[in-house]
């Protein structure tokens, strides 16, 4: 049931949007809230009608995104995160022990309709594993005591108050600078620190005048794929009489990746004002921040901040929408989140055309990540010069990197680009144990070995070098207890379970690789298998509509050959 | 301008693609989610070669050509691609071609003939799911390699809207509404889906289990029912001397491949057993009785000659037809203004 | 159609009015949503029923049936109040203009209201939006014709497209949909009492003798009747003899039981069908005649396309093309023609119809030709009065508005208007002989949410619909895409035949019956 006032809040959310039909995901979200965490077809056709989507788009969109429960959950929605930071941390002890206490399995509902149990993909709190996601709330460091007082707590009907806490540090004191404090959230205590100095600054030069520090200052893009982004403002056609939009891609999903949050979570303001000057210097009069769909308290956080941005007079004309997507890794990668900004699956387009000439609603659209802008207050303020100061040649400003995994205080870290990765590990406490290999890039680039890690400095072009990828600076650290294939089955499944389903090398490749492995750990594999996975990844890679191809394909392949023995051994000991 | 292929040089055209360059050439390259009515989509990732300068291998639906273009079709690398892909689709779905209505004319078939695949690799699998539910469309989900070519014709060709995809990676779908069966969706059986299905996973089901393809000669006619004039493509039978299926003709610039479901489905009249094989001839008694030609024919004409003889030509009328060709319209009124000589000729267009 | 199908992407703003486009001409209202679709084109649809185009339209408007002349008047009173009309076209290319304005000042807004339903806030929109396009294109079908004032509604629907100076450019033009295969090309040939082929009037001097010289015969100067003149006359006794070719006048025709009864009282009725139609079981002589896929021939489509039929299976028994039964008669009646084939006659046709004097069966190849073409290099026209209109200047003509024959009363207190189904076909001979097409839309009348819950019944239930003229039993459909007071039944079911309860009333010139109004009345069954 959609009843009448919420109706008239679909309305009024839909007008918000250049297009209504992008109001399809946080309408869907809306309905489903209203109707006990359950979005019925008739909801979905109600809400179809009310936006002019076709009843196929709406269900399609329905059944692609994680975060609507089409089948009916639990008063309480228990969702255990056991991607590898939390396998590694714990997760997978932790889910075993909620199936033991409610009495079901991952993928049930107890029976008092209490309860539903789901194992999920990672939830962006890669440092803070183990982590239990109850409805909207994040319970992070979990343990098996804590879990079982919050499963006594949700039985008497009480959501406790979650308190999360997390290690970080700051040597750059750039983008972390206020990171300690939470009352930096308010717009005053942050223009007390300075907040907003760099947007005055930029509001007094013309466009091309912040495009030119920025390219100055070489910002590479902290999304992952490192691709500088005054360049890519640079491709925005000259001359043009359609909308630019910027959208702040802060949908923060890579296994190992939790830095955005520490951003948005803890200084709003220092997004909104970097949002400001890009949107400034690109002439944009509409952002959106698309934020992945489970970080819903960061959401409130973003638009409290924009509230107050806009009442104290700093955003001018510029209008930012806090977008929240519901529950697709693909949705990471720029065209498949702009598809889904529209209202429609979370499919990559075609590139090109590149979204700087062809991208929201056909019209040149700039994508950057959070922890991108983020960094423009400070050139703005001090110049490009003093970024470039920070970090190496070629590879300037200050990173955020975060560490999950066996360390001793797993966390978010501050460092210049180049910094090397042993002075990161030892801020996060040291490995515990003896260190066995290393993702430094995320989940999606290719593990190290101990000893190739050894010397390796945390930049673009040092990781390319060692053949990894700096990706999004998730650090995720194995030590000598973990067997790597059931670490790589792990992994494939959570790229199978992404995958968007469009093309065929990574639709129905990941789950070619996924059976392989499968069989393998079985013990009913043959030598011949592992040839086969091999075979797989050497050929996707190159062959996808999208990135996706290669980011399960690569680390795959990284951790057959590099742990070469460790398969075979599952041939040999099985014959 | 000039492109070469595989070391030999060739024509191709300013706006084409490199695909539509090598096939107008004659050059094979797979492809599967092409057609040249719903363009483009490089999702099969089956069409990839290799373009000199190019980073890494391209899909050939969606790379414009180049004067001077060098591509390479058959590399090992480009062959290794295409294979996969196919290797990869065969193994997910359940493509059994012996009983199966698209064999002969099935795109995912020609990929593995020419790629020279005999069976799949690996055993993923497929989708169980058939569809019965409507009319005129059956669907086999197991035979469904998500290339989109039916939802991009649902979409943006017929604009029914009904088709899309549902559900993701590996549970990818196509769905009808809001993952209803067809035969209880808003979907009215206009079947272009079916005319654009690459393999046996949307088929008509009249013509199931009833001739190869390849035993079907195809007659290019125009629809009979409504006025818009669709161009049909009947293919026949010639030993049964029945229509088996009928398609649109995708180059008509009246339907452009599109039909109705009557056009393309409403043809069983035809054979119907209740069609008139003789003339008939009323007997005093009332009841009709066969006739030979020539009886029914004098007549007719007799009958003609009587009336015109006592009570005048005018008192003779005919009604010509909307439904029957031009010729027959001509020579109507031409047999009743010359051998009746009278203008009571009319016919039911305006009813 | 003055325009060609191709064209329509080329609208700005498409105007359908009377045409039910997706149940009659799905491949055109697939045309239409492509061009709304792709963004470049608005939409307005003006029809007593909220038909499936309404959903893709950015206004639409229930008129009250019969008030066709009333909408077009009053959409032209606000576009000519406001200065909105296309001057330079108008000034250059039209005559009657004055006599027009003059007419249509009385049509206001709130006028139209009064007469139709159509708000005046909506009028004023359409208005606005259809002559502010760059090009507007305007589509109908038999619910402009099929009235009493037919022809009046064909002539507001030219007034308002020269009003706004949209003819003769691509994707705009007046556009009746053709509704039968060959309606365009059967009254091209002449099928019609008052023209021979290409519209070439008889009784015309030269006219007679160019056909009387091609026939060596002298043909009739004086204009033949009408079918509904024919049907009157076999009851009276003047018409004799009847000789019907694949047509049904049983179900197609108003009245049913008038025609019954005509047949039943003709001296000698031939009829040539497929089938032993509901007409053809009056015949005295029945021909069996070969399907469309059974022979070779021409169409001619609804925008003047010429394209060629092409035999693909044998004709069932001793069934035969209808041009060889004719041929057969005719030289039973010694005529002594010997065409060996279609493209025999087609050649004969068109050195006396100048419209298709330039084609040939090689030259229609499988895209066919749009005529005119004159000229064996003529490549055909796909759009008319280009440069200026057939006549010269594009007549305008004042219209007054006039009610229906019959209207609702307290006996009968409905409008009953009548129609298509996407999934059947005019009389049924062919579709209804089609498994599976039935069960996708059999019998029904569509009456309204109010008036189904005034009447106690439910969708899906049995009802009697009455009206003068006789009573069907039928199923109601309820629905709200209709309008209260207002029952739609679709005509091609022989069991519950909407033409057992439709009006013989015809309008004066063109002799179209009235089957888009009359009064019934709707009890449970």
């Amino acid at each position: 049931m959609v009843s009448a006032p919420l109706i008239e809040k679909l309305k009024k959310t839909a007008g918000g949007y250049p297009d209504q039909r992008s109001a399809l995901l946080p309408a869907l979200d809306m309905v489903q809230r209203e109707n006990g965490n359950h979005l019925s077809k008739e909801d979905i056709a109600a809400v179809a009608g009310l936006l002019g989507v076709t009843l196929g788009k709406a269900y399609g969109v329905a059944s692609y995104y994680t975060l609507y429960n089409t089948a009916k959950v639990g008063r309480y929605h228990i969702q255990v995160d056991t991607n590898i930071p939390a396998t590694l941390m714990g997760g997978q002890a932790i889910l075993t022990h909620c199936e033991d206490m409610l009495g079901i399995r991952a993928g049930e509902t107890t029976p008092d309709g209490l309860f539903t149990l789901s194992e999920v993909e990672d939830l962006g709190s890669c440092g803070t594993c183990p982590v239990i996601q109850v409805n909207d709330v994040y319970y992070e460091n979990m343990t098996i005591e804590k879990t079982d007082a919050l499963l006594e707590s949700l039985k008497k009907g009480i959501l406790p108050e979650a308190r999360n806490e997390s290690h970080f540090g700051s040597e750059c004191k750039v983008l972390l600078k206020n990171r300690g404090d939470i009352s930096n959230r308010s717009i005053v205590q942050y223009r007390k620190r300075g907040g907003y100095a760099g947007l005055e600054k930029a509001k007094a030069l013309k466009p091309v005048e912040i495009l030119d520090a920025v390219k100055h200052a070489i910002v590479r893009g902290r999304g992952g794929a490192g691709f500088p982004a005054g360049m890519k403002w640079g491709f925005l056609p000259q001359d043009n009489a359609a909308p630019v939009y910027l959208i702040c891609n802060a949908d923060e999903g890579e296994p190992g990746t939790f830095k955005d949050r520490q951003i948005m979570e803890y200084d709003p303001h220092l997004l909104v004002e970097g949002i400001a000057i890009a949107a400034r210097a690109i002439n944009a009069k509409k952002a959106f921040i698309y934020i992945r769909g489970e970080f819903r308290w960061i959401a409130g956080i973003l638009e409290d901040a924009i509230h107050e941005a806009r009442t104290a007079g700093l955003l001018d004309v510029l209008d930012i929408i806090v977008h929240r997507g519901q529950g697709s890794y693909e949705c990471g990668e720029e065209t498949a989140l702009i598809e889904s900004l529209e209202g429609k699956r979370g499919c990559p387009r075609l590139k090109p055309p590149f979204p700087a000439l062809k991208g929201l609603y056909g019209c040149p659209t700039i994508v950057n990540n959070v922890e991108t802008l983020a960094c423009l207050p400070y050139i703005m303020e001090h110049g490009p010069e003093a970024f470039k100061k920070i970090g190496v040649v070629g590879n300037a400003g200050p990173k955020l990197f975060g560490v999950s995994g066996h360390v001793n205080k797993p966390g978010v870290f501050e460092y210049p680009l180049g910094t090397p990765l042993k002075t990161i590990l030892q801020a996060a406490g040291g490995v515990k144990g003896n260190l066995k290999a290393v993702i430094v890039g995320g989940l999606s680039t290719p593990i190290l070995t101990a000893a190739e890690a050894e010397t390796l400095n945390m930049d673009y072009d040092a990781c390319l070098k060692a053949g990894t990828m700096l990706g999004s600076g998730g650090i995720i650290v194995m030590n000598d207890t973990v067997a790597m294939p059931p670490i790589a089955l792990r992994t494939i499944k959570f790229y199978a379970h992404e995958s968007c389903g469009q093309c065929t090398p990574c639709r129905e490749g990941s789950v070619a690789v996924e059976s392989l492995i499968e069989k393998l750990l079985s013990g009913c594999g043959e030598t011949a298998d592992i040839d086969r996975i091999l075979h797989l990844c050497d050929t996707i890679i190159g062959s996808t509509l999208c990135p996706t191809g290669d980011a399960f394909a690569m680390p795959i392949r990284a951790m057959v050959r590099k742990f070469l023995a460790e398969f075979e051994t599952l041939v040999t000991a099985n014959p | 301008m000039k492109v070469t292929i595989n070391g030999k040089e060739y024509e191709a055209r300013q706006g084409q693609t490199v695909l539509q360059a090598a096939r107008d050439n004659g050059v094979y390259i797979p492809s599967l989610c092409y057609h040249p009515k719903t363009g483009p989509a490089g999702k099969c990732r089956v069409c990839i070669v290799e373009i000199e300068g190019a980073r890494g291998l391209q899909t050939s639906c969606t790379v414009p050509v180049k004067e001077g273009m060098i591509i390479n079709t058959e590399s090992e690398n480009v062959r290794k691609a295409q294979r996969l892909v196919v290797d990869l689709l065969l193994s997910s779905g359940r493509h059994d071609c012996l009983a199966c209505e698209q064999n002969g004319a099935c795109e995912l078939q020609d990929a593995a003939y020419r790629l020279g695949i005999e069976r799949p690799t690996f055993t993923l699998a497929p989708k169980e799911q058939t569809d019965n539910s409507a009319e005129f469309v059956f669907r086999e989900h197991a035979k469904c390699i998500q290339c989109g070519r039916c939802i991009a014709g649902c979409n943006a060709t017929v604009v029914n809207e009904v088709l899309d995809f549902g559900f993701r990676g590996h549970d990818t779908k196509v769905i009808c509404d809001d993952d209803v069966p067809m035969g209880s969706s808003t979907c009215v059986q206009c079947g272009e889906c079916v005319q654009l299905c690459p393999t046996g996973a949307i088929v008509d089901k009249l013509p199931r289990g009833k001739a190869r393809t390849w035993q079907l000669e195809k007659v290019e006619t125009v629809c009979p029912y409504c006025g818009v004039g669709c161009r049909q493509e009947l293919h026949v039978d010639r030993a049964a001397n029945r229509i088996v299926r009928i398609s649109g003709v995708e180059d008509s610039p009246v339907n452009e491949g599109m039909l109705c479901v009557k056009g393309r489905y409403a043809f069983d009249f035809v054979q119907s057993p209740e069609r008139l094989t003789a003339p008939l001839i009323r007997e005093d008694g009332g009841t009709f009785r066969k006739a030979s030609w020539d009886e029914a024919l004098t007549l007719v004409a007799s009958r003609f000659g009587d009336v015109v003889k006592k009570h005048g030509p005018d008192a003779v009328a005919g009604l010509a037809s909307a439904k029957v060709t031009n010729e027959e319209n001509f020579l109507f009124q031409k047999f009743m203004r010359t051998r009746i000589i009278t203008n009571n000729i009319d016919h039911c267009a305006r009813l | 159609m003055t325009n060609d199908i191709a064209g329509i992407k080329a609208a700005d703003v498409i105007l359908v009015i009377g045409s039910d486009t997706t149940s009659a001409h799905p491949v055109i209202a697939a045309r239409i949503k492509q061009a709304v679709r792709s963004g470049k084109t608005k939409l307005i649809v003006i029809d007593p029923k909220e038909i499936r185009l309404a959903d893709y339209a950015t206004i639409y408007a229930r008129q009250r049936c019969g008030t066709d002349v009333a909408v077009l008047n009053g959409i032209m009173h606000v576009i000519l109040k406001n200065g909105w009309e296309a001057k330079e076209f108008v000034a250059s290319r039209c005559e009657g203009f004055d006599a027009l304005k003059a007419e249509v000042e009385k049509y206001t807004p709130e006028a139209v209201e009064k007469i139709s339903g159509i708000p005046a806030a909506t009028l004023t929109a359409i208005a606005d939006l259809f002559s502010h396009a760059g090009t507007g294109g305007l589509f109908y079908s038999m619910g402009i014709t099929q009235h009493t004032t037919g022809v009046d509604n064909v002539k507001s629907t030219a007034n308002l497209q020269m009003i706004c100076g949209n003819m003769g450019k691509t994707g705009g033009g007046v556009n009746p949909l053709r509704g039968q295969s060959n309606v365009q090309g059967a009254c091209d040939m002449g099928g019609l009492p008052n023209v021979f082929p290409a519209y070439q009037k008889v009784g015309d001097e030269a006219v007679q003798a160019k056909f009387d010289k091609a026939w060596g015969t002298k043909c009739s100067v004086k204009p033949g009747i009408t079918i509904t003149e024919m049907i009157d006359g076999a009851i009276t006794g003047n018409v004799k003899a009847l000789y019907i070719m694949g047509e049904n006048p049983v179900i197609s025709d108003p009245d049913q039981h008038h025609v019954q009864k005509a047949l039943e009282a003709c001296g000698f009725l031939v009829v040539q069908d497929m089938f032993l139609t509901e007409t053809a079981k009056y015949a005295h002589v029945v021909l069996p005649a070969a399907a469309w896929a059974e022979k070779d021939g021409t169409f001619t489509n609804t925008e003047r396309r010429v394209q060629r039929l092409n035999k693909a299976v044998q004709a069932p028994g001793e069934a035969k093309s209808d041009w060889e039964i004719i041929q057969g008669i005719a030289n039973a009646m010694g005529a002594g023609w010997q065409y060996a084939n279609s493209e025999a006659i087609f050649e004969e046709m068109r050195t006396l119809t100048p419209s298709y004097a330039g084609m040939t069966y090689d030259r229609l190849g499988s895209m066919g030709l749009q005529w005119p073409c004159p000229t064996i290099e003529h490549p055909g026209t796909p759009v008319l009065h280009r440069e200026k209109f057939t006549r010269g200047l594009g007549l305008m003509t004042a219209i007054p508005f006039k009610e229906a024959a019959e209207l609702p009363d307290a006996e009968y207190p409905f409008v009953l208007t009548t129609g298509r189904v996407l999934y059947q076909f005019h009389t049924g001979t062919m579709t209804r002989k089609t498994a599976g097409i039935n069960k996708l839309a059999g019998p029904m009348v569509m009456l309204s949410d109010p008036d189904a819950a005034a009447l106690g019944v439910r969708n899906g239930e049995k009802v009697k619909v009455s009206t003068r003229r006789g009573n069907i039993v039928t199923y109601a459909s309820v629905t709200n895409k209709i309008g209260k007071g207002t029952v739609y039944i679709p005509f091609h079911y022989a069991e519950a035949p909407a033409n057992r309860l439709t009006i013989a009333a015809v309008d004066p010139v063109a002799k179209i019956p009235e089957f888009k109004v009359c009064a019934a009345k709707i009890e449970k069954a």
